[in-house]
């Protein structure tokens, strides 16, 4: 009866959850930046929820340290679909400055499939708005997958999870300040989540009871 | 008949739907209006309806730790209680239900929403909802103190020498006698019962059971889909509730006649209630400690209720 309503209501009312998988907090203080007066992404209904179970998209930043992998690995797991993974700045892209240490575990590719990664070091806040933005959009494509896969195999009680159109990339371009984002090492982790989305998949579901448990 | 009348008391006007919808308004205006006054644009004024919606949609994932049955109902418990306080509501001359001890009935369903947050709180398992409701339960002894006070106060007015606890004779004493709000006396009580309401909601100085940057919304930090979604409805609810039964009781002198502009004139009231104790209170504090939560109630608040009831058994 009210499925119109959810529909339209699921891409204006996105919630975010942070993670912050060993940030330097630069993009962190941006992502926080996005929420106050100046840009005020509460007028397309974002809000920063305290639970990751409240959460629709999962905003991401940092490089992936060795030991904020199984948090955060367990954190996405507790997120209920639909969900969206957006990755903030170059760091969970491709490592950025911290590519090559011993410390770091990354890409993110290589445990979720990430929706919508903005690159920059950090992004400015208009850039981070329209990755979210972009988000919104996924995310109600997402929900009307799952629906339909639910309706398709009724039973089976597995829910695949859908991988959106590819990863959009939200360009640098609207970040002139930040050109020293690595732009080359973008296509690497791409060709890494073609790879691996299925994988990441299994895992997340696996995942899902352990962390419940 | 007299049971089709109360059912559509109970479950259309003015139980159920009408408070769902007042609201989804009153939550969707204190949203806009706090954006405006941080000078930000704000949010769409059906943004709680989105939300509602939202969450609705979304999959509800029942932890493995949890109690699933007292994890399940406790939101339908919340959300039943506060559609039958509204029935004892009278909107100005309309009444849809009047016993003799309306207020009494309104003090015990009112604590419902709290206890079935404590109930879905401990059912989920969460280490942080064990905090939330220990949080919750300190919330609830600091505000029924002053609120018993000031409805105390309000009952002992109308009656005189008795106290009288209908909703209805309350109203009907103000139509003739000029709203409480209108007799000094009982103005220290008014401001207490402002201050109850932002406790009574759980809104920004006095959110401490659900504070989402400290303890993870305490409570509701396990929930997710459906049942929060009615959670966050009985959010809703308990606003409109409680800024309707401050205009019944402190300003139910005003009367129109017809039970529709009535209805509009309440909502209204109820808008101008809630931007002045949940909106500005919310714009310009920050967060409270629960000691402090607990002074402050059991020291001014109680305090100006007190003023009231002693002035009032004074015969003033
Ligand atoms: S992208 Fe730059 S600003 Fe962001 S976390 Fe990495 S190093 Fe810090």
């Amino acid at each position: 009866m009210f499925e119109n309503l959810i529909k339209k209501s699921a891409m204006k009312s996105p919630w975010l959850f942070h993670i912050n998988a060993g940030s330097c907090n630069g993009c962190d203080i941006e992502i926080v930046a996005v929420t106050t007066t100046l840009y005020d992404a509460e007028r397309f209904g974002f809000k920063l929820v305290g639970s990751p179970r409240h959460a629709d998209i999962v905003v991401v930043s940092g490089p992936v340290t060795m030991q904020s992998k199984e948090r955060l690995i367990r954190t996405l797991a507790q997120v209920p679909e639909p969900k969206c993974v957006v990755s903030i700045g170059s760091c969970p892209q491709s490592g950025n400055v911290f590519k090559g240490s011993y410390a770091i575990d990354g890409p993110l590719e290589k445990y979720v499939h990430v929706d919508v990664a903005v690159a920059g070091c950090a992004p400015k806040p208009q850039a981070i708005m329209e990755g979210l933005y972009e988000a919104a959009q996924i995310l109600e494509e997402k929900r009307e997958m799952i629906r339909k896969a639910k309706k398709g195999v009724k039973g089976s009680g597995v829910i695949e999870v859908p991988a959106a159109a590819g990863t959009a990339q939200v360009s640098a371009a609207a970040a002139p300040a930040s050109t020293a984002a690595p732009e080359s090492t973008e296509a690497a982790p791409e060709a890494f989540a073609a790879a691996e989305p299925a994988a990441a998949a299994a895992v997340e579901s696996t995942e899902k009871e352990v962390a419940s448990k | 008949m007299i049971v089709l009348k109360y059912l559509f008391n109970a479950l259309i006007f003015p139980g159920a739907l009408f408070t769902i919808l007042a609201g989804f308004l009153l939550s969707g205006l204190d949203r806009k209006v706090i954006a405006r006054m941080q000078r930000r644009i704000g949010p769409p004024l059906a943004q709680p309806v989105y939300d509602f919606f939202k969450l609705a949609g979304k999959e509800n994932i029942v932890p493995a730790a949890a109690n699933v049955t007292a994890y399940k109902l406790a939101p339908v418990l919340s959300f039943v209680s506060l559609a039958f306080i509204m029935v004892f509501i009278p909107i100005f001359s309309f009444s849809a239900f009047s016993s003799k001890a309306d207020l009494i009935v309104i003090l015990y369903l009112i604590t419902i929403p709290g206890v079935a947050l404590i109930i879905g709180g401990s059912a989920s398992g969460s280490p942080y909802g064990a905090i939330g409701i220990s949080r919750e339960m300190v919330t609830m002894m600091s505000y029924e103190l002053p609120f018993v006070l000031v409805l105390l106060a309000v009952a002992k007015k109308a009656g005189g020498d008795q106290l009288v606890f209908s909703l209805k004779e309350i109203g009907e004493w103000q139509a003739v006698n000029g709203s409480m709000l209108l007799h000094w006396s009982m103005i220290p009580a008014a401001l207490a019962m402002l201050l109850v309401i932002p406790a009574e909601v759980g809104t920004q100085p006095f959110d401490v059971a659900e504070a989402e940057t400290e303890i993870c919304e305490g409570p509701l930090c396990e929930y997710s889909g459906a049942p929060l979604a009615v959670f966050k409805l009985s959010t809703c609810m308990k606003m409109f509730i409680m800024t309707g039964l401050f205009t019944a009781m402190f300003l139910g002198g005003i009367r129109t006649g017809f039970a529709g502009t009535d209805a509009i004139l309440f909502v209204l009231i109820c808008c101008v209630v809630t931007i002045l104790c949940i909106t500005t209170i919310h714009a310009i504090t920050a967060r409270l400690r629960i000691q402090h939560l607990f002074q402050f109630y059991w020291t001014y608040v109680t305090l100006l209720a007190l003023v009231s009831l002693v002035l009032v058994w004074f015969g003033l």
